[in-house]
């Protein structure tokens, strides 16, 4: 008895982790905003970054993944990515106009080519807003249209 | 008893997770018996590729620059496509010349296009020619509609059968709820028309009210490879599928490839899009990858350049950055073999005229591959 018992609870374990990333990204697809106070406090961010979650699922999730994580070496991971931090202008700008080169995310060299998506500058302030504040990343900094304008090719 | 439960667990753990393909054919790591040469390089997503001939080189760009490159020269070409609309995956698409080129002069593109009603873009079929550095004479043979502003989805590949007809496909535009299962709608379809834009007479939905009769397939979600059997003479397509579920299939007059009612594949987040795989009525694969691998561009091998590979089919693997060799007995995949590994993200494959491969590479241009 106390053997079925083992073998059950086992069983249960394992079929909860090896299914457990799925459950994972359904989570994410929802839209998990990571500091609901600091959204909460500025509607415009957060009708934005609404706004940029729709963005994200048609022109980003192909590549950089419904949990963000992209593939390391290919597709650069926009979660918790010290380029999205540091280089903010070279982020719009890459958003907007698309990028190629060798750029360094978290260390690890990528050189492959984005292209440009042709979102308008409302979208790309958006999805901004959306990248910048969903999986474990924070920005209270809202990126606003005139600042995507701004930016030149 | 723990030694006993232990094997339990392992065999629980492995098959409790839908995306794994059991009895999958396995892929075969790259032997490298080749080298590469780039023989263009000023393309940075080089979707259209095609020959004319006198040998000269057609390199179409998705942002719309089309670039003719013969031998050592290259000439840009002003398309005068003034509707092109490039948006997410969106742009200038396919290149194919008619196969009475050398007397009739006609060249088939297939674009992202604004023109007509509503805000956005949809795909649409042209043919051209070609006089100095222009196209002109350029007549539209298919625009569908409706326009919209979504970024997936456009497809789009030609080709010519054996009887002169041409096929062309356009994805669901990511309304899989409305446009792959619904004839009276364009979008997750394969087209087929006389080379002049007629709808041929025996096309299956010509009897069909309201029904878009330029439709000879449906069904499906998003095409970006097809090619000619060089035997059977049959039209052989693959398509992307959500996550997992990618597929290749064989053109059957009429017939429905079952997006979104059945497929392989789950959505991006992981969750379920439908629990069928097979309804009747609806046709299976000849092949499917789980995971996805992200096909782009398609050619049979033909020639006697690469005998191995010959009458095999090539897919770009745009997820994985390389060239798979999808080995054929007939109708049935039997092999599979890994090319080009780390190649970059590979648009296009075609076979040149003069029986090389060439590969499409975003970022690094039109790359042949040499066998040793």
């Amino acid at each position: 008895m106390q053997t079925i018992q083992t073998a059950f609870v086992y069983i249960v374990i394992a079929i909860f982790f090896s299914c457990n990333s799925k459950e994972k990204n359904k989570e994410s697809a929802k839209g998990e905003y990571s500091k609901i106070e600091t959204i909460q406090q500025n509607p415009e961010l957060e009708k934005s970054i609404h706004r940029g979650n729709s963005v994200y699922n048609d022109f980003c999730v192909q590549c950089h993944l419904p949990n963000g994580k992209g593939t390391e070496g290919i597709f650069p991971p926009l979660d918790g990515a010290d380029w999205l931090v540091e280089k903010r202008t070279e982020s719009i700008h890459a958003v907007k106009y698309g990028q190629k080169g060798e750029i360094v995310v978290n260390g690890v060299t990528y050189n492959n080519m984005m292209p440009p998506m042709g979102l308008t500058d409302r979208e790309v302030a958006d999805v901004m807003n959306y990248i910048m504040n969903s999986w474990s990343n924070t920005q209270d900094n809202m990126v606003t249209v005139d600042e995507v304008k701004a930016i030149k090719k | 008893m723990k030694t006993k439960i232990l094997p339990l667990f392992l065999i629980v753990f492995f098959i409790s997770c839908a995306q794994q393909k059991e009895n999958d054919v396995e892929i075969q790591p790259e032997e490298r018996s080749y080298e590469f040469e780039t023989v263009f390089a000023e393309v940075d997503i080089p979707w259209g590729l095609a020959w004319l001939p006198d040998g000269s080189m057609l390199v179409g760009d998705k942002s719309g620059e089309v670039t003719l490159v013969k031998e050592d020269t290259s000439t840009s070409i002003t398309t005068g496509f003034d509707d092109l609309y490039v948006r997410g995956q969106g742009g200038l698409l396919d290149i194919q010349p008619h196969p009475d080129y050398a007397n009739n002069g006609w060249i088939y593109f297939t674009y992202a296009s604004s023109q007509g009603e509503g805000e956005g873009g949809n795909t649409k079929l042209v043919r051209t020619k070609l006089e100095g550095t222009n196209f002109t004479n350029t007549e539209e043979l298919y625009k569908a509609t409706p326009n919209t502003t979504a970024g997936v989805h456009f497809g789009s590949r030609i080709v010519f059968d054996k009887e002169g007809y041409v096929y062309f496909t356009i994805g669901d535009r990511g309304n899989n709820e409305e446009n792959p299962q619904d004839i009276t709608r364009d979008g997750g379809k394969t087209y087929r028309l006389h080379d002049d834009g007629r709808i041929p007479e025996d096309n299956p939905f010509v009897n069909e009210e309201n029904a878009k009769k330029a439709i000879f397939t449906y069904g499906h979600r998003n095409q970006q490879g097809i090619d000619k059997h060089p035997e059977t003479g049959e039209i052989w397509s693959h398509e992307h599928g959500p996550k997992g579920g990618d597929e290749i299939n064989i053109h059957k007059k009429g017939a429905n490839y079952g997006w979104p009612v059945i497929t392989y594949g789950v959505n991006y987040s992981g969750t379920v899009i439908t629990e069928e795989t097979h309804k009747p009525g609806m046709e299976q694969p000849v092949y499917y990858w789980l995971p996805s691998i992200a096909p782009s561009g398609m050619t049979f091998v033909t020639g006697d350049k690469y005998p191995e590979w010959k009458g095999h089919l090539l897919v770009g693997a745009l997820k994985f950055q390389y060239l798979e060799l999808v080995k054929l007995d007939g109708e049935k995949v039997v092999g599979r073999q890994k090319i080009a590994v780390d190649i970059g993200r590979l648009r296009t494959v075609k076979m040149g005229p003069d029986d090389y491969i060439y590969m499409g590479v975003e970022g690094k241009g039109i790359v042949k591959i040499i066998p040793n």
